[in-house]
């Protein structure tokens, strides 16, 4: 039951990725910007959520509520200023050199303040589901596991039908495809901009928060976290969330067989290589014919 | 010879002046000293983003792998001291040779692709070599790898600092030196249009995937000297050199410099690393000074530091020069088209006049009927077919060497696909493409582009920030089939320029030629790209609706350009505008639903019941 236990291991990293793949793939739709911050968002979530509750002595439910609006709240001042400028402002940003760096640069930030806040050290939010590992035959499932799995399940789904069905959807699918022809139409850009902004910030600390326990952060975990969501995005095509799941649980699977049956040590950078062969062998494939002429 | 003395007139020699004198009293004045060795770390650095300005933001193609060479070059050279204890200055000419086969061998695989699909290939690069130098331990591992030796072999410890830092700002100016060569000369144009437009690039005949792969072993080669000389200085290579946040630190140091500026570039990264190595505070909290300050920076000017520091200069002209505004006054450029327009005709009616059109038996190798009889384009049962959707139905049609072709037809009836086929910037499913009776089916747009087709665009494809001159001058590069080295040597750009101005000047549009192409009126614009298509002197034209978007005096106008036109070369003209088709074209051509339905001169074709159902809606 190696294969099983490894499957379902490969299922719950995989549906991290499949996560933050999600939200830089909506948000990519509405405005033409990759979110490289997103993972940071999760672990200010859980970074934030432990100081509160571990440090400062705040109840676990304050603590989260607290984490989330500040989250929240920065999130939208930075729509506000900064987006508002690069987007709407005088001087445009143009072309995917230029706004591929522009979130770096909030990753980087984001990063920096909570080195300052929280320090160096691997930290978790507290467990929201303790127990017992659930057995069933000869397979585990950690509680904090399946926790991770359900939200993912969740969140992408419901992306997943609200881009497909509703109206709202294809509005969003209008503001990036041509955002003046979507403005003639009616549609107000720039809201679904910072509504999607601020509700993937807010889904990813959530995120942090509930997968934390799993893995534990440093201040540094955001960007690993983007990164690999990032590249499950690439292979969704970065304007489909549904691919994006797909591709991010698909990840997370190939990276527990990897380590469990190739080689520990190497299986990671094994895992890269096959990434990047998928990408020079099919690169019309996975989707980046559209990708490019940004 | 000629060559030298036009190399030491350019500009381009300014900045590698800037970089040896300020290095060169910097390492004098501090070298062995704590500022002097920030300096010289902080130019081990800039010596790889001099690289990425070319690479990435000069030319626009993003490919993570400076970290990864800048360790090929480190642990390289730490390896052949610690092993075959082989001096730095020696080893590191060996290294660099071998990142370059290294880069070549990659960069043949990873080239193949290009925008985001090439980012992200190659941002595994660093995971992987991460991966492999932590695992392996024969680097050293997580600890990292020491060197015995130093850049400058011996002395006394003050001798090598300071010669080693002299070592570093050579290394930095023949690096600086080589980039600004490279972007000033003809090839530097051809990378500007690769990184707008890579489409536009190929049109024009850039050969886009050869420039590719060149600029990712160049961008490779100058991390590996840069890794070289930081081993060389700092005597020991850390595993987090090769790491992604490496790679991004240096990434920031050149948008933060000026991306498309190589002293921009090398700025950057001597203002990140001083920052970080004179302030304690500055160094624990880089990752907010670095964020903060790119931000800012991006959002005052997308081209950094430099992109300021040059409007500032174009602001203080503008205020204090008096006599040299940084563009012409907006009241000549508003009464400047309709002279042109005029004069455009003037001259070429005064060529038409003085050398009588071409005709068929004045065509190289005319006298012989047969070749004046092949026709010059031939499309044989051509179909094309996105996914199950047909576009081109067995298209079949013949050219001659001179003349005017309409093509017209509804809204997706695959009139612009039919030039892209015939363009090369879409493979046909089926059928064959004949050019001079020689089947180009297979041929990419750029040897199209050497075979006598040019062509234009539905949509402007102008290059933003250039100026009209430059524009058009990018059709008549020399420098196609060269590599990108030969041109650190000597540029050619100067005769493309010289070309262009002749073109502009014969369609009189000479007094735009230093314009900037984003502050012209669209009829201008089309003209600039017509006079592009024109520059090179092709055998086939192809002109996809030129009229759009024009008032019904700016299409009388070009009407008469586009008889003219028709009078030298072969021109096949796809339009909307009916009127216009039947006044300019000889025969026309009708899609509908991907089939060829009608094929006659202009008076069939105003009256005949197809084309007056499918277009008139009569």
């Amino acid at each position: 039951m190696k294969l099983g236990n490894l499957i379902i291991a490969g299922l719950v990293t995989g549906s991290i990725y499949a996560v933050f793949a999600v939200c830089v793939a909506v948000w990519y739709r509405v405005c033409n910007i990759l979110n490289l911050a997103v993972g940071d968002f999760a672990m200010v979530g859980a970074l934030g959520v432990d100081n509160l509750y571990r440090v400062k002595g705040m109840p676990l439910a304050a603590a989260i509520v607290t984490t989330l609006a500040v989250v929240g709240v920065f999130a939208y001042v930075y729509d506000r200023i900064v987006l508002r400028l690069a987007q709407d402002g005088p001087r445009r940003m143009e072309g995917i050199v230029v706004t591929f760096f522009f979130t770096f640069a909030l990753s980087f930030f984001i990063d920096g303040v909570a080195k300052m806040l929280f320090g160096t050290d691997v930290h978790a939010a507290p467990a929201l589901w303790n127990g017992q590992a659930l057995t069933w035959a000869s397979l585990h499932f950690e509680r904090a596991g399946l926790l991770v799995l359900a939200c993912a399940i969740i969140i992408g789904g419901a992306f997943w039908l609200y881009i497909r069905y509703t109206l709202g959807g294809k509005a969003l699918e209008a503001s990036g495809e041509n955002p003046i022809g979507a403005r003639i139409a009616g549609i107000d850009t720039r809201r679904y901009r910072w509504l999607i902004f601020v509700g993937t910030a807010v889904i990813a600390a959530v995120f942090g928060i509930v997968e934390s326990p799993i893995t534990g952060y440093t201040y540094l975990s955001g960007a690993t976290i983007s990164l690999t969501g990032f590249l499950a995005a690439a292979y969704g095509g970065f304007r489909k969330p549904g691919r994006a799941l797909l591709a991010g649980l698909f990840i997370g699977v190939l990276e527990a067989l990897l380590g469990g049956y190739v080689s520990a040590e190497y299986g990671d950078t094994v895992l890269y290589a096959i990434l990047a062969a998928a990408v020079l062998a099919w690169p019309r494939g996975l989707g980046f014919e559209s990708a490019v002429s940004g | 010879m000629n060559g030298l003395v036009s190399m030491l007139r350019t500009r381009s020699l300014a900045p590698t002046g800037v970089v040896v004198v300020v290095g060169v009293l910097i390492v004098l004045a501090y070298g062995p000293a704590y500022t002097g060795a920030v300096f010289v770390l902080s130019a081990c650095y800039a010596i790889v983003t001099a690289g990425m300005a070319v690479q990435i933001g000069f030319s626009q193609q993003i490919a993570f792998s400076q970290s990864v060479f800048m360790g090929v070059g480190a642990y390289g050279v730490a390896m052949l001291n610690t092993y075959y204890s082989i001096p730095v200055l020696v080893a590191t000419p060996i290294v660099m040779v071998g990142a370059a086969l290294a880069a070549i061998l990659l960069g043949s695989v990873v080239t193949r692709v290009s925008g985001l699909a090439l980012a992200v290939a190659t941002l595994m690069l660093p995971l992987i070599a991460v991966g492999y130098v932590s695992a392996t331990g024969f680097l050293g591992g997580a600890v990292g790898a020491p060197l015995t030796a130093t850049l400058w072999p011996t002395g006394s410890s003050d001798a090598i600092a300071i010669g080693g830092g002299l070592v570093t700002v050579a290394f930095l100016a023949i690096a600086v030196f080589v980039a600004s060569r490279i972007l000033t000369s003809d090839i530097g144009l051809e990378l500007f249009v690769l990184g707008v437009d890579e489409r536009t690039a190929a049109a024009m005949g850039v050969r886009t995937p050869r420039r590719r792969l060149e600029l990712f072993v160049l961008g490779c080669v100058f991390a590996a000297l840069g890794g070289a000389a930081y081993a060389g200085t700092q005597q020991f290579v850390p595993e987090t050199l090769i790491d992604p946040t490496s790679e991004l630190a240096l990434l920031i140091m050149l948008f933060i410099g000026g991306r498309r500026s190589v002293i921009g570039a090398v700025a950057g990264a001597l203002i990140i690393q001083y920052l970080q190595g004179a302030s304690n505070w500055v160094s624990v909290n880089i990752l907010v000074v670095e964020g903060v300050l790119l931000t800012l920076v991006l959002l005052v000017d997308p081209e950094g530091l430099a992109g300021i520091v040059n409007s500032g200069i174009a602001w203080l002209r503008g205020r204090y020069g008096g006599g040299l505004p940084a563009l012409p006054t907006p009241t000549r450029a508003a009464t400047e088209p309709d002279a042109d327009a005029l004069e455009a005709l003037e001259a070429l009616e005064a060529v038409d006049s003085s050398e009588p059109a071409f005709s068929a038996s004045e065509i190289p190798g005319g006298p012989d009927e047969a070749v004046a009889a092949t026709a010059l384009l031939e499309c044989k049962a051509v179909g094309k077919e996105y996914g199950g959707l047909t576009v081109l139905d067995d298209v079949s049609l013949a050219l001659p060497r001179l003349g005017l072709f309409g093509l017209c037809g509804p809204n997706g009836a695959g009139k612009t696909t039919l030039l892209n086929v015939v363009g090369g910037s879409v493979p046909p499913s089926r059928g064959h493409v004949l050019l001079n009776g020689e089947d180009i089916t297979k041929k990419a747009p750029h040897e199209r582009f050497y075979l006598g087709i040019s062509r234009t665009f539905q949509a402007v494809h102008l290059i933003k920030g250039r100026t009209v001159l430059d524009n058009v001058a990018v059709a008549c590069l020399a420098s196609h089939k060269s590599s990108i080295v030969t041109r650190v040597a000597r540029s050619r750009l100067d005769d493309a320029r010289d070309k262009a101005a002749q073109t502009l000047k014969e369609l009189g549009m000479q007094n735009l030629a230093s314009r900037e192409v984003s502050s012209l009126t669209l009829e201008n614009q089309r003209m600039v790209e017509l006079a592009r298509a024109l520059a090179p002197g092709p055998r086939l034209l192809l002109l996809d609706e030129p009229a759009s978007g024009l008032s019904e005096q700016q299409r009388y106008r070009l009407a008469d350009l586009l008889r003219a036109v028709g009078e030298m070369t072969c021109v096949f003209l796809v339009e909307h505008d009916l009127d216009l088709v039947a006044q300019v074209s000889q025969r026309i051509f009708v899609l509908s639903g991907g089939r060829l339905v009608f094929d006659g001169g202009p008076d069939e074709f105003r009256s005949s019941p197809v084309v007056n159902s499918l277009l008139v809606g009569l």
